[in-house]
């Protein structure tokens, strides 16, 4: 009898193993994945912390944090044709430097030929006001998204970049910190800064063997130096206000297409 | 290596259904009915995902008991709401949280929060179950973040056992931290003043000072302060200052110049505990509180339109003896069941607890 319980045991151990990680059923309608890479980049130098870059208007710095939400992918056909991440899986925290984050991978991808992605820079407006059962895995704020949550002003911070001015003498004056976010307000309106990005893609073709990798460069250089200039000695500290706006105007256009790779 | 017999696979399905019936039969939270007064608008909370249990209810109840919840280790919630000042902090203006730092406004009272549109004097919070995080993650409070305080639970084998009795979770998350403060919070409704028991007609007279009170309320403040609740929810700027530089109250929120100088118009529900008054605790008695109303309020752009209606004199106008009868009123606001129910209370275990720490 003994034997036999430990061997039941046994048994029952395999099933679990093979019920929690055997292999998928290979989806036949959805058989593609497709991977996007986060490449953060200043100009042309590779993004680091503690390196030392020199903005467009001569300000030399060092960052300490990069973090942004990429929410609400979508991959479009030539035909208009969509196909939408599942929004309950469609939240990313890309946070510098764990490069782990910087992959996105997506699966069940429908064959075809793709001529756009789109994604949200940020978290959308219904999520941002949500109750707590839907803010797990990245969105949970006593979590993963720790850093990302304004608890004052509800809400979730988009995007955050943060570092120090090399030249300052000062070191408490040192800091720079912007940190952007802003759904558009739950009961009256205000600051909306969610940015929702569209690249175009030269047909890039999804199919069982053929699983892309879309690289999008997104270049801090630019952070700064864009439609609404950075000076960081002027705009030390943005959190809420006119100015966020307009960092979320800049950044909306440093999100680029960068080789596809299969 | 031998093939497993069906003998094997049978005994294998017996144990995994003896397994789990057992696991079943093991989580078995007694659910706790909430009673919603009649006399009250509908409940904005309804713990859709939530369902309240005695044994959520009780976690939630220690949690805001427990001084875990801050950088430090000393300050828990019920310091700055506690249960004999109606929810507040007695004797200060400003909330005092960690280090002996004060807070930028008075604490608010945390009952009847199944009712609130929205939270905090600026309204900044919109969702019950994301309160706590505010603050708990406050410099000024009690300084902590929420991940290090799911991370300080899950190393506490009490609090362990307590989160697999509420909610049946091995590791405690955000999320069932949040559901037990909600749960705890919810209950927590005031409704058996003498007023209510008079509205309701379960056997309350008010005297006829305390009625002619009421008669000047309905008539002078229940533009603002509305329906059972006592308040409208709504953010107004009730001429108290006219200077904002130093809080601009639900501007910080809205970034609407028009919000200027607004805050929210408070329940007045156990007023005669919620001194010191106002967003700034600036108001010492009831009294001052009246008096201001009929002469101290301020001119600014942002100035509530109802407290313009006098012509030259912003504010509204009361008699001395007309102040004394809404005073008189107020105090009939007074839920001295809720003040003393030891329901809510500080559990005893946790006041052990605390002067252990203090002995060491």
């Amino acid at each position: 009898m003994k034997k036999i319980i430990i061997q039941s045991i046994f048994t029952l151990s395999i099933c679990c193993l093979f019920g929690f990680t055997g292999p998928v059923k290979k989806d036949k309608k959805h058989p593609g994945t497709v991977t996007l890479q986060f490449n953060n980049v200043f100009g042309k130098e590779d993004f680091a912390f503690k390196k030392e870059y020199t903005t467009a208007f001569g300000e030399k710095l060092t960052f300490i944090t990069l973090n942004y939400f990429i929410s609400n992918i979508k991959l479009t056909r030539k035909d208009g044709s969509e196909y939408l991440v599942p929004q309950d899986s469609s939240y990313f925290l890309v946070k510098h430097p764990d490069s782990l984050s910087h992959l996105i991978r997506l699966d069940h991808i429908p064959k075809g030929k793709y001529t756009a992605l789109t994604f949200t820079i940020g978290v959308d407006s219904i999520r941002n006001t949500m109750d707590i059962s839907r803010r797990t895995g990245t969105l949970d704020v006593g979590g993963k998204a720790r850093g990302m949550y304004w608890v004052w002003n509800s809400g979730y911070i988009f995007f955050k970049l943060e570092g120090k001015t090399v030249n300052e003498i000062d070191s408490l004056q040192k800091r720079f910190q912007y940190h952007i976010g802003g759904y558009g307000g739950y009961d009256s309106k205000t600051i909306n800064n969610i940015k929702v990005k569209t690249l175009a893609l030269s047909k890039v073709a999804v199919s069982g063997k053929k699983n892309p990798l879309i690289n999008i460069q997104v270049d801090i250089a630019k952070f700064f130096d864009n439609i609404n200039p950075v000076k960081v000695a002027e705009h030390r500290s943005v959190m809420w206000g006119d100015w966020s706006v307009k960092i979320a105007n800049n950044y909306y256009s440093i999100f680029n297409l960068g080789a596809v790779q299969y | 290596m031998r093939k497993p017999n069906l003998i094997i696979l049978a005994a294998s399905a017996f144990l995994l259904a003896i397994a789990s019936s057992f696991s079943v039969k093991r989580f078995q939270a007694e659910p706790l009915k909430i009673t919603l007064p009649a006399n009250f608008p509908a409940p904005l909370y309804t713990f859709k995902n939530n369902p309240p249990t005695k044994e959520g209810f009780e976690l939630g109840r220690k949690l805001f008991y427990d001084g875990l919840l801050s950088r430090t280790g000393t300050i828990s919630c019920g310091s700055c709401h506690q249960q004999d000042a109606a929810f507040i902090q007695a004797d200060h203006d400003l909330s005092h949280g960690v280090d002996d730092q004060l807070g930028r406004r008075n604490s608010l009272p945390v009952f009847n929060a199944l009712f609130k549109k929205t939270f905090f004097w600026d309204g900044g919070v919109p969702n019950l179950e994301l309160v706590p995080v505010n603050p708990l993650e406050n410099p000024l409070e009690m300084d902590e973040k929420l991940d290090n305080v799911i991370h300080k639970l899950n190393n506490s084998p009490i609090y362990r056992a307590l989160f697999k009795q509420a909610f049946d979770v091995d590791t405690i998350a955000s999320r069932e931290f949040l559901y037990a403060f909600a749960q705890f919070m919810g209950a927590m409704v005031s409704a058996n003043s003498r007023y209510d028991k008079f509205i309701r007609k379960e056997g309350v007279q008010l005297t006829v000072e305390e009625l002619d009170g009421l008669t000047l309320f309905k008539q002078k403040c229940s533009s603002c302060h509305a329906t059972d609740l006592f308040t409208d929810g709504t953010y107004r700027n009730n001429g108290l200052k006219n200077d904002f530089s130093s809080d601009k109250g639900r501007e910080e929120v809205t970034l609407n110049p028009a919000d200027r100088g607004k805050f929210k118009v408070p329940s007045l529900r156990n007023v005669e505990y919620t001194g010191p008054y106002m967003h700034d605790g600036s108001l010492e008695t009831l009294e001052e509180v009246l008096e201001q109303y009929n002469s101290g309020v301020k001119v600014s752009a942002t100035l509530d339109p109802l407290l313009q209606q006098n012509g030259e004199k912003p504010g509204i106008l009361l008699s001395k003896a007309e102040q004394r009868k809404i005073i008189l009123f107020l105090k009939t606001l007074t839920d001295q069941d809720f003040l003393h129910d030891k329901r809510f209370s500080e559990p005893e275990t946790n006041k052990i607890t605390a002067k252990l720490k203090l002995n060491k």
